[in-house]
């Protein structure tokens, strides 16, 4: 194989084209003929069919998009070992004939675009630039690590001295097991098992038991393309098979995605010891995001910015913003011009182009916003709720009928100690705050377990150097939306209790999927260096 | 059916006799914005983007003290200061400088937002406005805004302009006849020209849901419409940047379609030509004109676009063919085919040429004579504090000269005054060739 060309993004889709979108209503006309998916637990050559799990539009739940079989304890067990196996061949194959494998799932995806975004839409609520983006994101992960693990295949340089060669080398390190979430159902999955099987490892994955529909594409586009059914298997379930897959002592790494609760037991999980080795966790979990306002910002660009970090996708991004902090001296103006900008944003269904916030994921997940909503409303102000405009819906408060609707919307005034200033809400709420400068608000934000993503709006260039030394986020993003980090560009993972410090989409990523080897050979023959 | 088309010769006839018409030498329009940061920021990308950024925060600043603190954060930034710069640094170390330094800064630009901006209220404008009637300019009032993003600032601005057209007749009623700019062969022309921004007329207009904006900005563009139509003053709708092309574009023909404005108001759009999809959108427009018979002909104002910039920025980061020229050249002749298009689609339109370049303008007026069209038949737009000299110019020639006209405080200017910059700093302009001195011939040969 030649070299593959530089990294690029793929581009993402230009949605203001009415061609761009005439496609994307194409790719779900043609999706909507095959529902509802039907999801296999598979393992090497086998494939167990079931319906024991559904998946559903939530926006319209009775709408079933995917029905999946569930994987049991010793389908489970019987993953690890067949991944056991395969990792003994696909850990031989050079590793460019492995990125050359990769590089054919992305066109795979590349190829199926509009109808894998339209599945994100319907078993998400993706709505459509976000699904697009997201598909983007999957082909990025696939292109970007496929390059990263033929270069780290070339081993780092290290110091030499005569009659002795050293090389520092990196090895796959067995099996990994994959855990990932809904909100990004193609491309975290997609990156996080790629990573895993570019660097020669066999992966176990199993998908959001809310996405087992993108799951299956995901194993798809990979084993279409030439990954060994023995090296990559697909467990569709729930948090059981989860824990129990975590639990196996075949797997070497974890790779998790998702709650900050769920994180931490993966994690005790795996300090357990298998007879063998040592399992590693690779965790991207919570946040609590604040974007920080100081005096001198542009409120036109930062009203933006702020409303769209907040609730495109609802909220439901890790990297969303949850609290905005505002210097005391333009907090009446800026929560004037955010309640305003929320009150207009267009609730509604996520194939509606043009939305700016869908329904959440599912019953529980409205549910929990609301308990935070009326817990901001009792210990402080609600300072804005969005409503639907005419003929977008009949159901209570204007939001359409059907779905897990909840009316984005903002908080104000709350005390210090509420939880919806200190906990994950993963919704559409974002809480105001006034500060009497940027330090104030710095001190607020580092009595936070979370450090994921975080915003400032300032145009001091004192201010902002000032902020970067002392912020503890993983990403902090100056004078723009907190979320849409792209893979290259802005390598994207939290520390704190946010995650194990890990960048995906970033030059060290690959790192956690490997194991350091140096060889040193002695050069020296009878006293001549041979 | 071939229409007869300038020679070259025509053309450099035409520019030559503008050009001698421009006022003296000594005030070519880079100088005459007589701040030597202009010239430091031709020069020097990072100066000019010290000085960008300085002119862009000066509204937000709470007070000298932090405007100078912003200053010399920005002018650290600068690797090879010269020493005008110097004794600015200096300046921004002790709590009494920074004062100085700050009320001197704060000045500068409050000057060079005089330039391009004739006052802050309409009301504040009508001297200018009645000082260019008199030279035998017209112009076209633009309310600059902050961006519009809630219900409360659309309603605002909607409100803002309904008053400006009714302050527009007031200025203009009491002035003296100027048969050059009140008629054309087609007929009237309006007196009172109010320039319109459909993003500060709606809070939801989105690029992937052009319905969505354009219902709601046409509640409020036909409330416009009716108060146009009922005091007889011409309404323009602006062009912005490509993500509201659609959108834009729809709306103001829809509207004029409908029945109730069909003897009424005199309206217009706008046409871009670095959009390389121009030439299409310009044949719907004609085929729109041909097809809906209005008492005013539609006004196409024939533009470059003001967005290049931030088109461009946006396709490279999202990895798109970039819908706008990325060469110069490429505009400026597709401006020229435009223009031919546009003058030939009369009387179904009324065209405007609004740009600074000589070329262009003498190109329009040697075509249109080429077609055995009126010298009336044509108008010439500039931009207040950038097309000065040739606005002059213009008029003393007789021919139909209007000076678009921003009014606002600094808040609501700044980024149409960064624009503007931009606009007079970058290398590639007309007007910076010109001030570079390069000869009249040069300046206007065919791109």
């Amino acid at each position: 194989m030649t070299d593959l060309p530089t990294f690029v993004n793929e581009p993402i889709g230009e949605l203001r084209r009415s061609s761009v979108r005439d496609e994307l209503t194409a790719g779900m006309a043609a999706l909507e003929k095959k529902l509802p998916l039907r999801v296999p637990v598979w393992i090497g050559e086998g494939e167990r069919h079931g319906e024991e799990l559904t998946s559903e539009d939530p926006g319209a739940p009775s709408r079933i998009v995917a029905l999946s079989a569930k994987a049991t304890g010793a389908e489970v067990d019987e993953a690890v070992r067949t991944a056991t196996k395969g990792f003994q061949r696909w850990s031989q194959t050079p590793a460019v004939r492995r990125a050359e494998i990769l590089v054919k799932a992305a066109a795979w995806m590349r190829a199926r675009r509009a109808e894998l975004a339209a599945l994100a839409v319907r078993e998400c609520a993706k709505p459509w630039d976000e699904a697009d983006a997201d598909v983007c994101e999957a082909i990025d992960f696939l292109e970007f690590y496929a390059r990263g693990a033929v270069a780290l295949d070339r081993g780092k340089a290290l110091f030499q001295v005569p009659g002795e060669r050293n090389e520092m080398r990196y090895a796959p390190r067995g099996v990994v097991a994959v855990i990932s979430p809904w909100n990004f159902p193609i491309a975290i999955p997609t990156g996080m098992t790629a990573a895993g099987l570019a660097t020669g490892n066999a992966v176990v994955l199993k998908p959001a038991e809310q996405a087992p529909g993108c799951g299956l594409m995901v194993v798809r586009a990979l084993r279409e393309a030439g990954v060994p059914p023995d090296a990559l298997a697909l467990l569709p379930g729930e948090g059981d098979a989860g824990a129990a897959l975590v639990r196996h002592p075949g797997v070497h790494t974890i790779a998790f995605t998702g709650s900050g609760p769920v994180g931490l037991d993966i994690i005790r999980a795996a300090a357990e010891p298998s007879a063998r080795h040592l399992k590693r966790v690779v965790a991207e979990m919570g946040g609590k995001n604040c974007v920080i306002v100081d005096s001198d910002a542009d409120l036109d660009d930062a009203v933006p910015a702020i409303v769209s970090s907040s609730f495109v996708y609802a909220g439901q991004k890790c990297s969303a913003a949850s609290r905005v902090l505002v210097h005391e001296a333009i907090a009446d103006a800026l929560l004037e011009r955010v309640a305003g900008a929320v009150e207009v944003l267009v609730v509604g269904q996520a194939d509606t182009f043009g939305i700016d916030v869908p329904p959440v994921i599912e019953r529980d997940a409205q549910q929990r916003v609301e308990r935070y909503i009326d817990l901001a409303a009792r210990a402080g102000s609600i300072a804005a709720r969005a409503h639907t405009p005419a003929g977008c819906g009949s159901g209570a408060d204007g939001l359409p009928a059907d779905g897990w609707f909840v009316a984005p919307t903002v908080a104000a005034d709350l005390p210090a100690d509420s939880p919806v200033l200190g906990e994950e809400i993963f919704g559409p709420l974002l809480a105001f705050e006034r500060v009497a400068s940027v330090d104030a608000a710095l001190e607020r934000i580092d009595e936070l377990p979370f450090a994921l993503t975080g915003g400032l709006f300032c145009r001091n260039p004192h201010t902002v150097e000032r902020v970067v030394r002392r912020t503890p986020v993983g990403n902090l993003y100056v004078n723009r939306p907190i979320t849409g980090a792209m893979v290259g560009r802005q390598p994207f993972g939290g520390n704190r209790l946010s995650g194990t410090g890990t960048k995906a989409g970033g030059p060290d990523y690959l790192l956690h999927f490997v194991e350091p080897r140096v060889v040193t050979e002695n050069t020296v023959r009878h006293g001549l260096v041979i | 059916m071939a229409t007869p088309s300038a020679s070259e010769a025509d053309i450099l006839a035409v520019g030559r006799d503008l050009a001698a018409a421009l006022p003296g030498a000594s005030r070519n329009p880079l100088k005459a914005i007589d701040d030597k940061a202009m010239d430091l920021a031709s020069q020097d990308a990072e100066m000019r983007a010290a000085l960008f950024r300085f002119v862009d925060v000066v509204p937000a600043c709470r007070s000298l003290d932090d405007l100078a603190r912003h200053l010399s954060g920005f002018l650290e930034e600068v690797g090879d200061r010269p020493p005008s710069l110097q004794v600015a640094m200096r300046m921004s170390e002790s709590k009494a400088g920074r004062q100085a330094l700050g009320a001197a800064a704060a000045a500068g630009v409050k000057h060079m937002a005089h330039r391009f901006i004739v006052g802050e209220t309409p009301r504040e404008a009508t001297g200018v406005l009645e000082d260019l009637w008199r030279k035998g300019v017209a112009t076209s009032v633009d309310l600059l805004g902050e961006a519009t993003v809630t219900t409360g600032e659309a309603d605002r601005y909607a409100a803002r302009c309904g008053e400006a057209l009714d302050g527009l007749v007031d200025v203009y009623r009491k002035l003296p006849e100027r048969p050059a700019l009140e008629a054309d062969s087609a007929g009237r022309i309006p007196r009172e020209n109010l320039s319109v921004k459909v993003s500060a007329l709606t809070p939801l207009l989105r690029a992937d849901a052009p319905e969505l904006g354009k219902r709601d900005a046409a509640v409020r563009l036909r409330v416009l419409l009716r108060r146009a139509r009922e005091l007889d003053a011409h309404l323009h709708i602006d062009m912005e940047s490509f993500d509201s092309r659609e959108a834009v574009t729809d709306l103001v023909l829809e509207l004029l379609s409908e029945e109730e404005f069909r003897d009424g108001p005199s309206a217009g759009l706008v046409l871009q030509a670095y959009l390389r999809d121009s030439p299409e959108l310009c044949e719907r427009i004609v085929t729109w004109a041909q097809a809906t018979p209005r008492s005013y002909p539609l006004l196409v104002r024939l533009v470059k676009g003001a967005y290049w910039d931030h088109e461009i920025v946006e396709a490279r980061q999202h990895g798109w063919q970039s819908p706008v020229f990325e060469v110069k050249a490429d505009s400026d002749r597709n401006f020229e085919a435009l223009t031919r298009r546009l003058l030939e689609a009369r009387p179904a339109v009324r065209v405007a040429i609004a740009s600074h370049n000589l070329r262009s303008i003498a190109h329009a007026l040697a075509a249109n004579r080429a077609m055995g069209g009126d010298d009336g038949d044509v108008e010439v737009q500039v931009l207040r504090g950038l097309g000065d000299d040739l606005q002059e110019a213009l008029a003393k020639r007789g021919l139909r000269v209007r000076t678009y006209c921003p009014v606002g405080d600094l808040v609501a200017g700044m980024a149409y005054l960064v624009r503007r910059l931009l606009e007079n700093t970058s290398n590639e302009s007309f007007l910076h060739e010109q001030a570079a001195g390069r000869s009249l011939d040069d300046l206007l040969v065919a791109p």
